[in-house]
C-alpha cells in the first residue's frame, strides 16, 4: 500500500462510517458505536503508521482538481510534512481514546446513533483540515468541523441551552470564516494560488506579495475556530455538548486547528500582523484565566481553562520573530519560526493533559449521575481513585509541575516572550499563577474534603473503557513533553517541527516554574475551604463580584446585539419594506406602468382558472396568427 | 446532428404535456396518479440520461442534440428548435429533477381536486423543459409563459392565506418583468440583423456585425429589469415572498426551484454573451442593487421573518442576490458559479417548501413561534431540514457552496468592496437558517404546539413525503462532492460563447 493509500484511508473511513450510519444505522446505537470506534482506531493506526513510518512530502503528496471555472482553480490534495504528521498523530490517539471513553460515557444514551455518527463526521472533517494542501481546501472542511461541532453541541436537542449553545457556536464561527474566506480570496488574487507548498516557494524566492491585510483575514478564521478575544463566547456555552465530544473537539483538536492554520501560513506573515496575533492570544489568555476563578461548574472551568491556553499559543505564535536579514543583495523578510514550535509544542502537550482532564471531568460527572456543580461534589479521591490519580496528572501538567508535559512547553512559550517581550511575559506569567490557582481550587473542591451531596457519596468509578483511555492520556500528560529537551520519546519523527522550540537552559526556568506553582497552587489550596459556597464570594464579595461582571459581559453584549440591535434593525427594515416598498413605491411604479394590464388582471377575477386559460389561449392564438403573417 | 434515434428533447417536452391532456380528458384518480407519476418520471430520466451522454456527443456551437421544426412560423425567423449546451445542461437536469420530486410530493398530498392540480403541475413541468431546451429564444419565452400561467392559478386556487392578494401580485409582477423582457428579446431580434430567433444564429450575426453601444445598453437595461423583476431583484421581489408563502408546495418548489431560473439562465446565456457593452454600463447599479438590497436588506429581513414559509421564500430572494452579484462580474467563474448556484439553490429551496409544507401538515400553523421540539416526534424530519438548512447557508458538501464560493471568488475582481459586504451573506444566512431550525425542532416544546398534538399526533415522515426529498437531497449531495458532474462542461461552454474581449472590439471595428 503506498502512503497516499494510506492517508486516503485515514482520511475516508470516518466518512463512510458516518454515511453507514446515517443512512442505515438511525435505531442501531450498539452497532453504531462499534463501527463509529473502529473506524477510529483505523485512523489512529494510519496516522501512527504514516507519522512514524517516514513517509513525508514526495510520498505522500498528491492532488486532483476538483473545479475550474475560468481563472478560478480549486484542488483538494494532501501535504504531509512533519507538522502535518504531528497533527494527524494527535487526531488519531486522542480521537482514539475519546471514542472508546465514549462507549463506556454513553452507554445508556438514547440517541447513540447520532452520537457516533456526528463523532465520525467531525474525523473526516478534522482530518481534512490536518492533510489539506491548500487554504481552500482547509477552509471547506474548517467549515465542515464547525458543523460536526454544531450536530455534537445540539446532542441535547430538547433542552433550550443546548440548542441555543449550537447555534451560537456555528454563527460565531461565521463571523470568524467570513475574514478567513476574504483573505484567501484576496490570497488567490495577490499571489495566483493558494496552495502551501507554492506559496512557501514563492516566499523562498521572494516573489511573495506580502501584505498586512491578508494574514490578518486569515487570522480572523482562527479568532473564531480557537476562540479568541473577541469571539470567544461560544466555547464556554459549547459546554452543553456530552463532556467527550468537549474532550476531543472543543478541547484537543478542533479549536486547536486555528492555531495549527496559523502555523500552515505562516511564510504569509509579516511583523505588524504577527504583532497584532501576540497581543489578542496574551489578552485572551488572560482574560479566560480570570473567568475561570469564579466557576462552578466543573467543565466551564475546564473551557475557560482552554480559552488560556489557546491564548497561550496564539501568543507564541504571534511571538516568533520575523527578522530583515541582509539576504545577498537586499534585506528580506525571513522567518525565524521559534513561534511555531513553541505553539506545536504546547498545542501537542495541550490536547493529551487537557482531553484527559476532559474525559476525567466526564468519568466523574458519570460517576455522580450527572451532577457538573463542584460544590456539590468533594471527598471523591476515596470514591474514585483511579479518576483522581489520573486527574492529579493532568492537573499537575497543566499547572507546569517541572518534568511534566505542561511544564516544558508552558517553559519554552515563557521563554520565547521574555526574549521578545516583556509585557506579554508578565501577562502570561501572571497568567500562569493563575491557572495553578483555579486548577487547584477545582481540584481540591471536587477530590478532598467530605461529600457534599448524596450524588457524591454515591459516586462510582466508570468501566474499563473508561479508565483505559485515562491510562493512556495520563502517560502521554507525564512524558508527553520530552521532544529533544533531555531525550526525545518522539524519536525523529517531528523533527521538523521539533527543532523550531526555544528550549531555555539553565535553572531558571525550573525556578520560575516552581515559584509560579507554589504562589498559585499554594494560595489556592490555603485559600479555599471544602465547602458547599464559594469561599471567594464569602470572604471578598468584591472581588467575586467583579469577576463575574467580567466573565459575565461579553455574552451580555453578545445578547444585547442579538436581541436589541440586530433584531431591531431586521424588524425596522421589514417595516419600512411593508410600508414603502411594497406598500407604495413600486406599487405606483408598477401599476403606473402597467396601469391598464393591472385593471385588466384585476378584472380577470383571479382564482377564475377558465379566465386565464380563456386570455393565454386568445393571446398565444394571436401572437401566433400575427407571426404566422396571417394577420396584417 | 441529433445522434439520437428518438428526439428525447421533444419527448421530455411532450410527455407531461400529453398526459396533462390525457388526465383532463377525465380519468380514475388512481389511474391518474400513476400516469402523473410515469409522466413526471420520464423528464427526469430523460434529463438524466442526456446528461450522462453529454460528453461523448459532437457539438454544433456549444450544442448537442440539436433538432430543428418547423412550426409554420419561419416568416419572421421562429424555428422550434431543441437542443442543450453546457450552460442549459444541468439545469434541464434540475427541471426535471425538481420536478419528478415537485410531482410526486403532488400525488401524495391529497389535495382538493387533485387531478385538476397535477394537469395544471403537469403544463408546468412541460413548459420547464421546453425552457431549458429551446435554442429558439421565441420558444424560451414561450415555454416560459407555457409553465407561468399554471403557477398563477395554482396560487389562485389551491394557494394558503391571502391566496387573492397574492396571486394577483404575481400575476402584475411576472407579466410586467416578462413583457420588458418580451420587448428587450424582440429588440434584440431587430437589432441583429440576424432575421431569425435562433441563439446560434443570433449570436453569428452579432459576432459578425456588432451592436451599436447604445442599442447594447437599452437593450440589456430592458433586459436586466425584465429579468430582474422575474428572479426578484430588489426592489421588485416583493411578489416573491407573498406568493411562495401562499403557493401551495407543488408549485411553490417548482416555481422557487426552477421557473424563477428562467430570467437568470436568461441572463447568462443570452444577455451577457450577446451584450457585453450594455454589461459593462449596467454592471454597477447591478452589482449594487444586488448587493445592498438582495443580500443585505433582505438578509435581515429574513431574520425577522416568523413565518416560516415566508422566510424560505424571503431567503430565496436573498440568495438571488450572489446570482446577480455574479452575473455582474462578467466573467467565466462568476457565470459559471450563477449556473451552479442556481442549480444548488433550485434543489435545495424545493426540499426547503416541501419539508415546511410537511411541517404544516404537523403544527397547523407556519408561525415558528408556536412550534419548538419537533425533533423529539419526528427526528428523520428534522435531519432533512437541518441538511436543507445547511445546504442552502452554503455548507461544504452540499451543491450550494460551490456556487457562492465561485462568485465570492469572480467578485473580488470586480470590486472587493463589494465582496466583503456579500460575504457577510454567509452569517447572515447562518443566523436565520439556524434559527429556523432551533424555533422548529430543538428546544422545548411550546405550550400552542402541545395544543396541536394532543388533538392530532404528531409523527415523522411518512414513505411518501421521504421519496421526493430523498431524491433532492442526493442531489444537493451528488453535485455538492462532485462539482464537475456540472462544471467541466458548463466551463467550455461558458468560455467558448463568452470571448469578452472579441466581442467587445467588435462593435468598435464597425464604428469606424
Amino acid at each position: 500500500m503506498t502512503p497516499t493509500c494510506i492517508a486516503l484511508i485515514t482520511l475516508l473511513t470516518p466518512l463512510v462510517s458516518a454515511a453507514i450510519i446515517a443512512l442505515f444505522l438511525r435505531k442501531q446505537g450498539a452497532l453504531s458505536s462499534t463501527i463509529s470506534t473502529l473506524a477510529a482506531a483505523v485512523v489512529a493506526a494510519g496516522a501512527l503508521m504514516l507519522a512514524f513510518g517516514g513517509h513525508r512530502d514526495a510520498s505522500v503528496n498528491a492532488s486532483v482538481e476538483w473545479l475550474r471555472l475560468g481563472d478560478f482553480v480549486l484542488s483538494l490534495g494532501i501535504k504531509f510534512d512533519d507538522l502535518a504528521a504531528l497533527m494527524l498523530s494527535i487526531v488519531g490517539v486522542v480521537g482514539l481514546a475519546v471514542h472508546v471513553f465514549s462507549l463506556g460515557y454513553m452507554h445508556d444514551d438514547a440517541s447513540k446513533a447520532r452520537f457516533f455518527g456526528g463523532l465520525s463526521i467531525f474525523m473526516f472533517s478534522m482530518i481534512g483540515i490536518v492533510l489539506a494542501d491548500n487554504l481552500l481546501m482547509i477552509f471547506i472542511f474548517w467549515e465542515l468541523v464547525g458543523f460536526s461541532s454544531y450536530v455534537l453541541i445540539n446532542h441535547y436537542h430538547e433542552k433550550a441551552s443546548a440548542s441555543d449553545a449550537s447555534k451560537k457556536a456555528f454563527i460565531v464561527n461565521r463571523v470568524g470564516d467570513f475574514g478567513f474566506l476574504l483573505g484567501i480570496i484576496m490570497c488567490y488574487w495577490a499571489n495566483g494560488t493558494v496552495n502551501l507548498t507554492e506559496l512557501g516557494h514563492l516566499g523562498d524566492t521572494h516573489a511573495l506579495v506580502y501584505s498586512r491585510l491578508i494574514p490578518l483575514l486569515l487570522f480572523c478564521g482562527a479568532v473564531g475556530k480557537s476562540a479568541q478575544m473577541p469571539l470567544q463566547v461560544w466555547l464556554p456555552d459549547a459546554m452543553e455538548g456530552p463532556t467527550p465530544v468537549s474532550a476531543l473537539i472543543h478541547a484537543a483538536t478542533m479549536v486547536a486547528a486555528g492555531i495549527y492554520m496559523l502555523c500552515r501560513i505562516q511564510v504569509l506573515m509579516v511583523p505588524d500582523a504577527l504583532t497584532v496575533i501576540m497581543w489578542v492570544g496574551a489578552i485572551t489568555a488572560f482574560y479566560a484565566a480570570l473567568c475561570a476563578i469564579t466557576q462552578s461548574d466543573i467543565k466551564k472551568v475546564l473551557a475557560y481553562s482552554t480559552l488560556s491556553q489557546l491564548g497561550y499559543m496564539v501568543a507564541a505564535f504571534g511571538l516568533g520573530s520575523l527578522e530583515l536579514v541582509p539576504d545577498g543583495k537586499e534585506g528580506t523578510l525571513v522567518v525565524i519560526s521559534a513561534g511555531v514550535g513553541a505553539a506545536m509544542f504546547h498545542l501537542t502537550t495541550h490536547a493529551f493533559f487537557k482531553a484527559l482532564l476532559f474525559l476525567g471531568s466526564g468519568s466523574v460527572i458519570h460517576g455522580c449521575h450527572h451532577e457538573q456543580d463542584i460544590f456539590k461534589m468533594g471527598g471523591l479521591k476515596k470514591k474514585m481513585p483511579f479518576t483522581f490519580v489520573t486527574f492529579t496528572i493532568g492537573v499537575a501538567a497543566i499547572c507546569g509541575l517541572p518534568f511534566l508535559s505542561g511544564f516544558f512547553s508552558k517553559d519554552a512559550i515563557l521563554h520565547l516572550a521574555q526574549e521578545n517581550n516583556k509585557a506579554v511575559f508578565a501577562i502570561l506569567a501572571l497568567t500562569a499563577v493563575l491557572t495553578a490557582f483555579y486548577m487547584v481550587r477545582m481540584w481540591k473542591l471536587t477530590f478532598l474534603g467530605q461529600p457534599r451531596s448524596h450524588e457524591a457519596e454515591h459516586a462510582h468509578e466508570g468501566g474499563l473503557s473508561m479508565t483505559a483511555p485515562l491510562a493512556v492520556l495520563a502517560v502521554l500528560a507525564l512524558v508527553g513533553g520530552y521532544a529533544g529537551h533531555f531525550f526525545n520519546i518522539y524519536g525523529r519523527a517531528f523533527q521538523g517541527v521539533w527543532s523550531q522550540i526555544p528550549f531555555a537552559e539553565g535553572a531558571e526556568p525550573y525556578v520560575t516554574s516552581i515559584v509560579i506553582l507554589v504562589v498559585g497552587a499554594g494560595a489556592a489550596l490555603y485559600f479555599y475551604k471544602s465547602a458547599a459556597t464559594d469561599t471567594l464570594e464569602d470572604k471578598a464579595p468584591a472581588v467575586f463580584g467583579f469577576l463575574s461582571v467580567v466573565k459575565g459581559s461579553p455574552d451580555a453584549v453578545y445578547d444585547w446585539y442579538v436581541a436589541k440591535v440586530q433584531q431591531r434593525f431586521a424588524m425596522l427594515l421589514e417595516f419600512l419594506e411593508r410600508i414603502f416598498l411594497s406598500g407604495l413605491i413600486i406599487r405606483g411604479i408598477v401599476s403606473g406602468t402597467v396601469g391598464l394590464i393591472g385593471i385588466g388582471a384585476r378584472a380577470l377575477h383571479v382564482g377564475s382558472l377558465h379566465a386565464y386559460v380563456y386570455w393565454f389561449l386568445f393571446g398565444s392564438a394571436l401572437l401566433w396568427a400575427y407571426a404566422a403573417g396571417w394577420l396584417f | 446532428m441529433n445522434s439520437l434515434p428518438v428526439d428525447l428533447l421533444l419527448l421530455s417536452i411532450a410527455t407531461p404535456l400529453v398526459a396533462a391532456l390525457a388526465i383532463s380528458l377525465g380519468m380514475p384518480l388512481r389511474l391518474a396518479k400513476g400516469l402523473a407519476a410515469a409522466a413526471f418520471a420520464v423528464p427526469a430520466l430523460i434529463a438524466l440520461f442526456l446528461w450522462s451522454r453529454f460528453a461523448g456527443e459532437t457539438q454544433h456551437a456549444t450544442y448537442a442534440f440539436l433538432s430543428v421544426y418547423n412550426t409554420g412560423l419561419q416568416a419572421v425567423g421562429i424555428h422550434l428548435s431543441l437542443g442543450l449546451n453546457g450552460i442549459s445542461l444541468p439545469l434541464f437536469v434540475l427541471a426535471g429533477v425538481v420536478g419528478l420530486a415537485a410531482g410526486l410530493y403532488a400525488i401524495q398530498s391529497n389535495a382538493e381536486r387533485l387531478k385538476t392540480y397535477l394537469v395544471l403541475l403537469l403544463v408546468m413541468q412541460g413548459g420547464l423543459m421546453g425552457v431549458f431546451a429551446s435554442v429558439d429564444i421565441f420558444f424560451f419565452y414561450f415555454f416560459h409563459e407555457l409553465a407561468l400561467i399554471p403557477t398563477f392559478i395554482m396560487v389562485g386556487i389551491w394557494g394558503g392565506k391571502d391566496r387573492n392578494y397574492a396571486a394577483m401580485k404575481m400575476t402584475i409582477y411576472l407579466t410586467l418583468g416578462a413583457m420588458l423582457s418580451l420587448i428587450g428579446l424582440i429588440a434584440l431580434y431587430h437589432k441583429s440583423g440576424a432575421n431569425s430567433f435562433d441563439l446560434i444564429a443570433l449570436r453569428a450575426a452579432l459576432l459578425e456585425h456588432g451592436l451599436k453601444a447604445a442599442a447594447s445598453k437599452y437593450i440589456f437595461g430592458l433586459l436586466m429589469f425584465g429579468f430582474g423583476i422575474l428572479v426578484s431583484l430588489w426592489p421588485f421581489h416583493t411578489w416573491a415572498p407573498l406568493g411562495y408563502g401562499a403557493a401551495p408546495s407543488s408549485a411553490a418548489m417548482l416555481h422557487a426551484g426552477v421557473l424563477k431560473k428562467f430570467g437568470l439562465y436568461g441572463l447568462v446565456q443570452i444577455v451577457l454573451p450577446l451584450l457585453p457593452l450594455g454589461v459593462a454600463e449596467w454592471a454597477r447599479p447591478l452589482a449594487l442593487l444586488a448587493v445592498v438590497g438582495n443580500l443585505l436588506v433582505i438578509g435581515f429581513i429574513t431574520i425577522a421573518q416568523r413565518d416560516l414559509k415566508q422566510m424560505v421564500g424571503y431567503s430565496s430572494v436573498m440568495h438571488m442576490g450572489y446570482a446577480f452579484l455574479g452575473i455582474a462580474t462578467f466573467s467565466v467563474a462568476g457565470a459559471g458559479g450563477v449556473v451552479l448556484m442556481m442549480v444548488a439553490h433550485g434543489f435545495s429551496v424545493a426540499l426547503l417548501f416541501l419539508l415546511s409544507t410537511s411541517i404544516y401538515h404537523r403544527t397547523q400553523t407556519f408561525d415558528m413561534t408556536e412550534m419548538g421540539g419537533l425533533a423529539q416526534k419526528a427526528p428523520v424530519m428534522a435531519a432533512f431540514f437541518v441538511a436543507a438548512t445547511m445546504a442552502s447557508i452554503g455548507l461544504p458538501g452540499f451543491a450550494n457552496f460551490w456556487g457562492e464560493l465561485a462568485i465570492f471568488v469572480a467578485a473580488w475582481q470586480f470590486s472587493p468592496l463589494l465582496t466583503a459586504l456579500s460575504v457577510t451573506g454567509v452569517v447572515i444566512s447562518a443566523i436565520y437558517g439556524l434559527r429556523s431550525a432551533a424555533r422548529v425542532f430543538f428546544g422545548p416544546q411550546t405550550e400552542a404546539f402541545a395544543k396541536v398534538e394532543a388533538t392530532k399526533p404528531v409523527t415523522d415522515l411518512t414513505c411518501c413525503e421521504k421519496l421526493p426529498a430523498l431524491i433532492l437531497i442526493a442531489a444537493l449531495f451528488f453535485v455538492g462532492f462532485w462539482p464537475r458532474s456540472i462544471s467541466t462542461q458548463l466551463n467550455s461552454a461558458i468560455e467558448a460563447i463568452y470571448h469578452p474581449s472579441a466581442a467587445v472590439q467588435a462593435p468598435a471595428a464597425t464604428a469606424k
